[in-house]
């Protein structure tokens, strides 16, 4: 990350409700994100911890009773200054920048597409709507991305249903969709994790070398640590509904802070190393409902002390430059968890 | 420690539908000893599934045996074996699956499905046994025996993937054929669930097949590994033998793709070209020579098989040996 890099996506205290009978569920707990240009930033977390959700308000296609609010700020191509969240849900405002300026792929190719129509017209769909109204050029221009892509023989591939297709070689399609208007921003919902590892290779080598011929920033969401360290600029740990840590890969690697990134790269198995125990973090993530204003982490945290731990939450504070945490006792090495 | 327990000889299992016929598995034999933990890994679509189900007769193999040297000391093959016997064996070779969502019926109790199979092979159990017994395995994988009265549906999938476990110990089996048991979880979880694992094979004595594609978890929790490929057998070796030094350009395509945990190293995978034949129309010779990097002309018109090389592994190429194949690259953990 260079200091003169422009900022595309700037997120400020994001918040999602969901009211339920049972209380409220705060899923996203005053997020604060920012996206710069030709940047890829890894948004990693566990199931639950907020992160889907928050990618999708960027895009405002959560469900209508997610109530959200903070600032979502877009700089589009012409240098203006957006709030996305601010448009109405479903506007046409809204509708003009998703798919085209920002656009997402998701995580089960599978279920993405829909089982009834040709890949080719299911893909034509986003062309049409936002490129051109002429179905000729819409096809041509899809063919050629399919080609960008990777499809063998896209002219065939695009007549054929999804059935038809491969895990791998949909999910190419489907970024081969989310590539078709030459996007800012592509926000990967863990594109790779329903794939094989010979695939999931490809698939990675595919989204480094677009970004690096079409300039786009990426958003990737994924709990595998392995395909951020390969893929990465930038790292935000979510914990909770709430971003624990954030800095650059080598440093969220080499030097992780906070007790859960700790926590995190202690129980991914290195090849190579001790077939000792893996470090597992206690306990399982609890709801996000009725929360207590202190650091959200405590109950699970190995280093914890009643004070300071017990206090009120702990904010993102600068640990070094670049390097954020959200903790009052932040950790020097991994060595004191093994 | 040495004693062979399963024992995989020249298993075939083929699925015919119409005209079209998938050899799923393919002549397959390899033995695993007694508390040993053999990893079976391979793409989507190999067979590794359907090999796990042919030893614990799920699936009634084409043909071929699965020798199963049983706690009374004899041999049985569970491909041909009558049912009254097959019941008492069953026991000693259980099962843990893939998706901890839908392997648990959420219309009973987790007491009820962990005693399940206690209810099914004893009909005369006494209570106050069976409830000794669903509180003695539920300590040993970690719940709490005061959640036994709930629903699956209360339950995160670690827990759920717990009980999985829990009722494949009841019967006290000798052998559990692990079918992707941490696939399905998050990272920290799946780290809980591997120490689970190990720990009870330390404990309680069991031997593991087990199953994943996730070759980093494969290659911490496993003694042997087999790398399969269309059904076939194409490695097998000791774990660090097969990961530091594999003999086998599938295996060596596989280990390149692993996406390594560590931001300095990148990856340097070696493109496989095309994809997964179609098991229903295999290729000639190799079944590997359309995509692999090193075929040569004889590659395409003979068959392979698994050969025993002097370092003991076992390989199905014909230049086996002769490669200069790369293994992961040796990394020292901090």
């Amino acid at each position: 990350m260079t200091s003169n890099a422009k900022t595309v996506l700037d997120i400020k205290n994001l918040n999602i409700d969901i009211h339920l009978e049972e209380g409220v569920l705060t899923p996203v707990r005053g997020v604060n994100l920012e996206l710069q240009e030709n940047e890829t930033l890894g948004l990693v977390g566990e199931s639950g911890c907020g992160k889907s959700l928050t990618c999708k308000a960027i895009l405002g296609i959560n469900s209508q009773n997610c109530k959200t609010t903070g600032q979502i700020f877009y700089t589009g191509k012409n240098g203006e200054r957006k709030d996305l969240q601010r448009m109405p849900y479903g506007g046409k405002a809204i509708r003009a920048i998703r798919g085209k300026e920002i656009s997402m792929i998701f995580q089960e190719p599978m279920s993405a597409f829909s089982p009834l129509f040709t890949v080719g017209h299911q893909l034509q769909e986003i062309v049409l709507l936002h490129v051109t109204k002429d179905k000729r050029a819409a096809k041509d221009l899809i063919i050629k991305s399919m080609n960008r892509v990777g499809i063998a023989n896209p002219e065939k591939r695009y007549q054929q249903y999804p059935h038809e297709f491969s895990g791998g070689m949909l999910q190419r399609a489907l970024i081969c969709m989310g590539l078709a208007c030459s996007p800012r921003i592509l926000i990967a919902d863990e594109p790779t994790t329903a794939l094989d590892v010979t695939i999931q290779a490809q698939i990675l080598d595919l989204l480094s070398e677009l970004q690096r011929t079409s300039g786009m920033s990426i958003l990737y969401i994924t709990h595998d640590l392995g395909t951020v360290a390969q893929l990465c600029d930038r790292v935000a740990v979510m914990y909770l509904g709430k971003i624990v840590e954030t800095a650059s890969v080598q440093e969220i690697f080499h030097n992780p802070i906070h007790p859960y990134t700790i926590g995190l790269m202690g129980s991914i198995h290195k090849i190579g190393g001790t077939k000792d125990r893996l470090f597992s973090i206690k306990g399982s993530v609890p709801l996000a409902m009725n929360l207590k204003n202190r650091c959200s982490f405590y109950d699970r945290c190995i280093y914890r002390k009643t004070n300071p731990c017990n206090g009120p939450e702990p904010g993102l504070t600068p640990v070094t430059e670049n390097h954020y945490a959200a903790c009052y006792l932040p950790q020097t090495s991994l060595k004191e968890v093994n | 420690m040495d004693e062979t327990i399963l024992e995989i000889k020249d298993l075939n299992m083929v699925f015919s539908s119409g005209k079209s016929k998938v050899h799923a598995v393919d002549n397959v034999s390899f033995r695993i000893k007694q508390g040993e933990t053999v990893g079976i890994v391979g793409e989507s679509g190999c067979g590794k599934t359907t090999l796990g189900r042919c030893i614990v007769l799920a699936y009634k193999a084409t043909s071929g045996q699965v020798l199963y040297h049983a706690a009374d000391g004899k041999k049985y093959n569970i491909q041909a074996i009558s049912k009254q016997k097959l019941r008492s064996i069953r026991k000693e070779i259980q099962m843990i699956f893939q998706d901890p969502y839908s392997s648990l019926d959420p219309r009973m109790t987790v007491f009820d499905i962990i005693s399940e199979p206690l209810r099914a092979n004893y009909k005369k159990i006494p209570k106050n046994e069976m409830e000794y017994r669903v509180q003695d395995v539920a300590k040993k994988v970690g719940l709490n025996p005061s959640y036994l009265k709930r629903y699956p549906h209360a339950f995160s999938g670690g827990q759920r993937q717990r009980i999985g476990i829990a009722r494949a110990l009841i019967l006290y089996p000798r052998v559990i054929i692990c079918d992707e048991p941490v696939s399905a979880l998050d990272v920290s979880v799946q780290s809980q669930v591997i120490n689970l694992l190990m720990d009870l094979q330390k404990n309680m004595n069991l031997t593991y097949l087990f199953i994943s594609h996730d070759l980093s978890v494969v290659e911490h929790i496993s003694d042997q590994v087999g790398v399969m490929y269309l059904g076939q057998i194409v490695e097998y070796a000791s774990t660090d033998l097969l990961f530091h030094n594999p003999c086998h350009p599938y295996t060596e395509a596989l280990l390149s793709a692993i996406p390594l945990a560590d931001p300095d190293t990148p990856m340097d995978h070696i493109p496989l070209k095309g994809e997964i034949p179609n098991p229903s129309n295999l290729p000639s010779g190799c079944f590997f020579h359309t995509r692999c990097p090193y075929c040569q002309e004889r590659c395409i018109r003979e068959r392979t098989s698994l050969i025993r090389l002097d370092d003991g592994r076992l390989v199905s190429c014909h230049f086996a040996g002769k490669l200069p194949l790369h293994g992961i690259q040796a990394k020292v953990p901090r």
